[in-house]
Formats: C-alpha cells, structure tokens, sequence
C-alpha cells in the first residue's frame, strides 16, 4: 500500500485496504456520507462502521450501484406505471404503484442485498471492474406485492421461459440498457417481490425509488432499479447484463485458478455464506488482559445460518460463537463471542454454516470477474 | 402570511391522502474526479470521448496492474456495447493513454507519488 494519493481537497477520505484504494466520502441525496465508488452515475459503497450500528441497514446508508448515468428524471410515486407483457402473457397490462399497493395483499420480508462484486478489491491477484471492498451489501425490511400475485393478472401461457424487468434508467447513448432476466419458476415463487417500501419508508431514489425487484437471497444485479416494465418471453434473454457479464464459472465453486478463464459460465445466482466481525477492526489496539465482546453478522442466500464458530489463533482452533435472534433466513444474523486477549497479537476468525451445511473457504476462492467472494476473513489483533 | 397559508394548506392536504408517496428526483454533485493530465496525445482524446458517460473514477480506480488488452477490450465495449462515439482511429492513442497514466504501463514514479 503505497503512498500515492490522488489530489483531492477537503473531502474525507478513506482509504480501503486495497492498493490504490483511497476514496472519498461524499453525501448523496438521501444519503449519509458514503465511500464514492464512482461519482456519476453514483455507485456508493457503506462505510464499515454501519454493520456494526444494527442489524437492519439504514436507508441513507444502504449501498447504490447503477450501471449507466441516465438516471430518470423526478418520478411521481403515485402515478409511476409497469407495464406487464411480452409473447407468453395472454393479457398484458400496466399498473401504477398507486394501484398496486391497493389492488394485492402486501407481503413483508427482512432480505439481505449485496452487490455480485461486493469485495471485488480483495482480490488476489487483483481483478477488473468496480474495485469495492466489504461494503456494498445491506439488510432491509422490505414491503411490496408477490411478483406471481402481479404476473398471474397477465395470465401467463405455456409457452412462458423467462421474465425480464427494465428500469426507467437508460445508457447515455441508448447502448447497454440495464435489463435483467429470471426463470419463470423462479419469478413465480412467490418471494420474489415488486418493493415499494424500505424500512418503513419510501425507497430513496439512489435505491430505486418508486419500485424496485427485490430477489431474496439473490446478488443484487437482479433486484431491477426504478422497475418499468416486465416481460415474460418464450425464450431465454440473452441482453449483455445476462451475457457475457454477470457470469460465473459453472462449476460447484464457481471458481478457476488464478488467470484462467472458465470453460462454461452460467449466471450468477445466490449468495454464499458470509461472516464477519464488526465490532473491531483489523489491525485494532485492545487491552491486553481484559474481557472483549465480538459482535458480528452472517448471512446465505436463504438457507439461514445454523452455525458460527471463531478462531482466535488464526484458525488452528474453533469454537462455536452465540447466535442473535433468528429475524428470517434472508436476513443478516448476529452472532457474539467473548475473549480476553493476552498480550501480544491475535488473529481472530469466523466462519458461518447454513442450514445445508454449506460453508466458507479458508482460502480464497477466484474467479475473473471477481464475484461470490466469501474467504473466512482475518481480523488481527494487538492487545497491550 | 401570504406565503404562508398556501403553504399550510399545502401541508394539510398532504396529512389527509392516505398514501405516503412523493414525487422525487435527484440532483447529483459534480464528478469527484477528472481524467489525470498528460502530455501524452491520448489525454485530450480521452477527455473528448471518455467522460460523457461516467466520472473518471471509472480508470482512476481500476488496479494499477490493469494491462493493455484490457484497457483495449474496455475501449472497444466502450463502442460496441454502450454506443460510445469513438472513432476507431483513436483508439490507439487512448489506449496508451490509459495504460500509461492508470494501468500497468505507468513510469514508477507515478505509481508511487503524486
Ligand atoms: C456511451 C457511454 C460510455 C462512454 C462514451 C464510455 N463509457 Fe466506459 N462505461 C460505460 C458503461 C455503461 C460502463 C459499465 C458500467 C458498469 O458495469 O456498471 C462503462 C465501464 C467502463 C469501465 C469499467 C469500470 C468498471 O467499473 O467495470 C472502464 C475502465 C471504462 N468504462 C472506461 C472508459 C473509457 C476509457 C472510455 C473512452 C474511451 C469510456 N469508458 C467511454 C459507458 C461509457
């Protein structure tokens, strides 16, 4: 980690620990001062300490990631419409937001949101692309109507494959219009979800304001910003955002060796297991001899958490750490531990489970997009 | 007063619709950063066609082992994907533009200082 710098002026900085990972913190509309991935369009990463304020992550905190900067103008969340069609609906409609919040029974679900690169810059060696450390993901409660209740309306025909979601925000030049793709079954599981509130509020626009696609325990590339219009198609979509990017290897752990490019790919699907410590800090100064409380958070792509165990020797052995309440199996879980330090350091560890056992790697592991990073993270401790 | 009434009446009504929607939008701040100058020919072409759709953090943060043929596939999605109107003839320039000032083609002093 060098000592470059780029020349800002006053901004705050942080720097993520990552070579040429210096950022600014800039407040967006709507937003606390967040770590500025890009400025336009606004790709805003959560600082750190957040994870450690609460389960639920607040919505002037919650991460932003747009792909192109043709954001929409001012949207009237009343009036705002989706329209419902394609080749394997028998009756297409359109429906305004007004409508649907009074035309369906609403659902409500705690669901964690994170970013397919979420970590990106981690990665060693190094990959390309939105160079993100751990902070683009969050946990909200959502409410919003069953994406099935929405689609059944539209009487979707045999022939139905996939559903696409578009957004009102567009390509600069028209190019690259960010459009997504689910399988029926999948559409119709009756979890995933057109959103309307978050955390008991409007969605802030940064996030997708009136309407957003909210797919549980899915990366967040398919939770469809400013949602305007759904297709349901006899074929699969094939538009850039599904292929090539959005990729991962199609393997069981979605990996290659460093360098190597995968032989097949499929699209990016669930999260894996994730853990980390939030209460301190990596190379944190504690004192030697008195007793620490560990906090944390875990989270699956929907299986929920069973199990977390700590290390704090690096890993050679293992414990089994407190859970918190269990608030849902797409929400973050708190998990806690005590420890009281000797002098010297310390390297503590966690390492979640889910409900079918799968875990997180020790090492590692890497694929050439940098996605679905999920390493057991080392805290280092000096306690005197 | 004058203003005042419109506006409490305004408030009024507000508290009885039954619905909490809004109409909002959003005013972005300005970029938080600019292409890093150069002499080198590419800098002013990159400021031409490289910057109408996205900030500079775009090249400032990719890692600075970044190498030419990414830099030169980047260029080309830039025109094949999003529509950049980038004449193929410039390409050339741009692109050692990038690696030199942001990828792995950088002096050593540059990566290190500044
Ligand atoms: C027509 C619009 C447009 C123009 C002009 C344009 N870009 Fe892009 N650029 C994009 C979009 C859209 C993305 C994809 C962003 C994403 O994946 O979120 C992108 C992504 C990138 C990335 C990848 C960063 C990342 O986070 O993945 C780089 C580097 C980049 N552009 C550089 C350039 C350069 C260099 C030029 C000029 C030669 C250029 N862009 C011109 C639209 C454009």
């Amino acid at each position: 980690l060098g000592s470059w710098r780029p020349a800002f002026a006053d901004d705050q900085l942080v720097d993520l620990p990552m070579d040429n990972g210096v950022r600014r913190l800039v407040a967006y509309p709507e937003k606390r001062p967040m770590i500025v991935l890009t400025s336009r369009p606004p790709q805003l990463e959560t600082p750190w300490d957040v994870f450690n304020q609460g389960l639920i992550t607040p919505n002037d905190a919650f991460f932003v990631r747009y792909h192109n900067a043709g954001l929409p103008g001012p949207i009237d969340g009343d009036a705002h419409a989706i329209r419902i069609g394609g080749n394997a609906v028998a009756k297409p409609f359109s429906i305004t937001v007004a409508e649907l919040r009074s035309q369906f029974r609403p659902v409500e679900l705690l669901a964690v949101n994170q970013c397919s690169g979420n970590s990106r810059g981690l990665f060693n060696p190094r990959v390309q692309g939105g160079q993100l450390a751990n902070g683009a993901m969050g946990n909200a409660r959502w409410v919003g109507v069953p994406l099935k209740d929405i689609l059944a309306r539209a009487e979707p025909t045999n022939a139905a494959r996939q559903v696409t979601f578009d957004g009102l925000d567009n390509g600069v030049f028209g190019g690259g219009d960010f459009v997504k793709a689910l399988d029926v079954h999948h559409a119709m599981d009756g979890e995933v979800m057109v959103a309307y509130r978050m955390n008991g509020e409007d969605i802030p626009f940064l996030n997708g304001f009136p309407v957003k696609l909210v797919v549980p325990g899915h990366y967040g590339t398919y939770w469809v910003k400013h949602l305007s219009d759904i297709q349901v198609i006899d074929h699969e979509f094939d538009g850039f955002w599904m292929k090539p990017a959005y990729r991962i290897p199609d393997n069981d752990c979605a990996c290659v060796p460093p360098g190597q490019a995968p032989a097949a790919t499929r699209p990016i699907g669930r999260f894996n297991v994730r853990s980390f410590i939030t209460s301190v800090a990596d190379g944190a100064r504690v004192r030697a001899g008195q007793a620490l409380a560990v906090r944390g958070i875990a989270f699956d792509g929907g299986q929920g958490i069973s199990e977390v165990a700590y290390s704090t020797d690096g890993g050679a052995t293992w414990r089994e750490a407190r859970l918190g309440t269990d608030l849902g199996r797409y929400s973050f879980r708190e998990f806690t531990f005590g420890f009281t330090p000797a002098a010297g350091t310390h390297d503590l560890r966690v390492r979640a489970w889910n409900r079918s056992g799968q875990s997180q790697p020790m090492e590692a592991l890497w694929n050439p997009a940098g996605y679905m990073r999920n390493v057991v993270e080392s805290v280092k401790l000096t306690a005197a | 007063m004058k203003t005042l009434v419109p506006a409490l009446l305004a408030l009024s009504f507000l508290l009885a619709q039954p619905s909490f929607a809004v109409t909002k939008g959003v005013n972005l701040p300005p970029d938080g950063v600019q292409l890093r100058a150069s002499p080198l020919p590419g800098y002013a072409k990159a400021q031409a066609n490289c910057v109408a759709c996205h900030s500079a953090e775009y090249m400032l943060y990719q890692p600075r082992t970044a190498p030419r043929p990414y830099w030169e596939a980047m260029v080309k999605r830039m025109q094949a994907v999003f529509k950049a109107p980038i004449a193929d003839a410039d390409m050339p320039v741009i692109v050692d533009y990038l690696v030199k000032t942001y990828g792995n083609e950088q002096p050593a002093a540059a990566a290190t200082t500044k």
